[in-house]
C-alpha cells in the first residue's frame, strides 16, 4: 500500500494560505485546531503534543525554507496532507536558519504501519526538495493549484 | 490530564519512541533530512507520564504494548479496532474519564 498525494489525503478545508505565527509551536497548534475544524482529528490537544514531542527529537525544517511535521496518532481518524503557507517565515529551527514559508503536515492513523507512515513522509519530501515545485507551492493561488502541483509531482 | 488523556499521550509517545529507538527507521529519517535526536528526551517524558496513571492500569498497558506493539485499541461501533470482538454494552466506561480494558485481547480501549 502506497499513499498517493492525490484527492484522498488533500481537503480544501485543510489548506491555510497565510499561517500567522512566527514561532512553530503555534503555527502547530494552528495547523491542528485546522485539523480538528475539519473533523480530521479528535483529540485536538493530544495531537498537538505528539507533534511538539517530535520536534523535540530534532526540527522538521528540511532546509530551504520547508517544515515537515508528522505525526502517527491516535489522534488521526484517516490519512491527511496539510499544506500551509507563511508570508512572514517561521522559526522552525531549520540547520540553514531560513525562517520556514511552506509547512507540510503529514497525518497518518497509528493503523498504518511506521513503513506507511514514513513512505508518506518520503512522498511530501520529494516534492519539497525540488526548487521549482516550492516555488509552485508557495505561489499557488488557490487550493486548487496546490492539488494540482502535488498530483502532478507526485503521480 | 486525566488517565486516559495520559494513555493516549503514551501511546503516541512510544510510536515515536519505537521510531526513534529503531536504527533501521532512524536511518530512514535522516536519509529524509530530519534531525533525530538522542531519544533521552521522550523516555524522561514517559516516565512523567507513567506517573500520572494508577499501578493497575500502567501494568495493563505495559503487557498489551509487549504483546502487540501498540497497547491502544480504538472502539468503533461497539467493536474492539484491535481484535474485532463485538463489545458487551456492560464494557462501555460509565464516565468519559475512566480506563476500559477489553476483556477479549487485554488492549487499553478507546471509545470515542
Ligand atoms: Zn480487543
Amino acid at each position: 500500500m502506497t499513499l498517493s498525494l492525490g484527492p484522498s489525503v488533500l481537503d480544501s478545508s485543510l489548506y491555510i494560505a497565510d499561517l500567522r505565527p512566527k514561532r512553530k509551536e503555534s503555527a502547530l497548534a494552528d495547523l491542528v485546531s485546522r485539523a480538528h475544524e475539519a473533523g480530521a482529528v479528535r483529540e485536538p490537544s493530544l495531537l498537538r503534543e505528539t507533534l511538539e514531542l517530535r520536534e523535540r527529537l530534532g526540527t522538521t525544517a528540511i532546509g530551504k525554507g520547508v517544515a515537515l511535521p508528522h505525526a502517527r496518532s491516535i489522534a488521526v481518524i484517516e490519512p491527511r496532507l496539510m499544506v500551509a503557507r507563511s508570508r512572514r517565515g517561521i522559526d522552525w529551527g531549520a540547520a540553514d536558519g531560513l525562517p520556514v514559508q511552506l509547512v507540510l503536515l503529514a497525518l497518518s492513523p497509528p493503523e498504518h504501519s511506521e513503513e506507511i507512515h514514513h513512505e508518506f513522509v518520503a512522498r511530501a519530501v520529494a516534492v519539497a526538495r525540488l526548487q521549482r515545485n516550492r516555488q509552485k507551492l508557495i505561489e499557488a493561488p488557490s487550493f486548487e493549484a496546490v492539488a494540482a502541483v502535488l498530483r502532478e509531482v507526485s503521480g | 490530564m486525566s488517565e486516559v488523556a495520559t494513555v493516549l499521550q503514551l501511546h503516541d509517545l512510544d510510536l515515536l519512541l519505537n521510531e526513534a529507538l529503531d536504527p533501521k527507521s532512524r536511518a530512514r529519517l535522516k536519509k529524509l533530512g530530519f534531525e533525530v535526536q538522542d531519544p533521552v528526551v521522550l523516555q524522561r517524558a514517559r516516565a512523567r507520564l507513567l506517573q500520572g496513571v494508577d499501578r493497575r492500569w500502567v501494568n495493563h498497558y505495559e503487557r498489551a504494548l509487549k504483546r502487540y506493539g501498540r497497547a491502544v485499541a480504538v472502539v468503533r461501533d461497539r467493536v474492539c479496532q484491535g481484535c474485532f470482538i463485538t463489545l458487551p454494552t456492560s464494557a462501555s466506561p460509565n464516565a468519559q474519564e475512566s480506563l476500559t480494558v477489553c476483556e477479549s485481547c487485554g488492549r487499553i480501549l478507546y471509545w470515542r
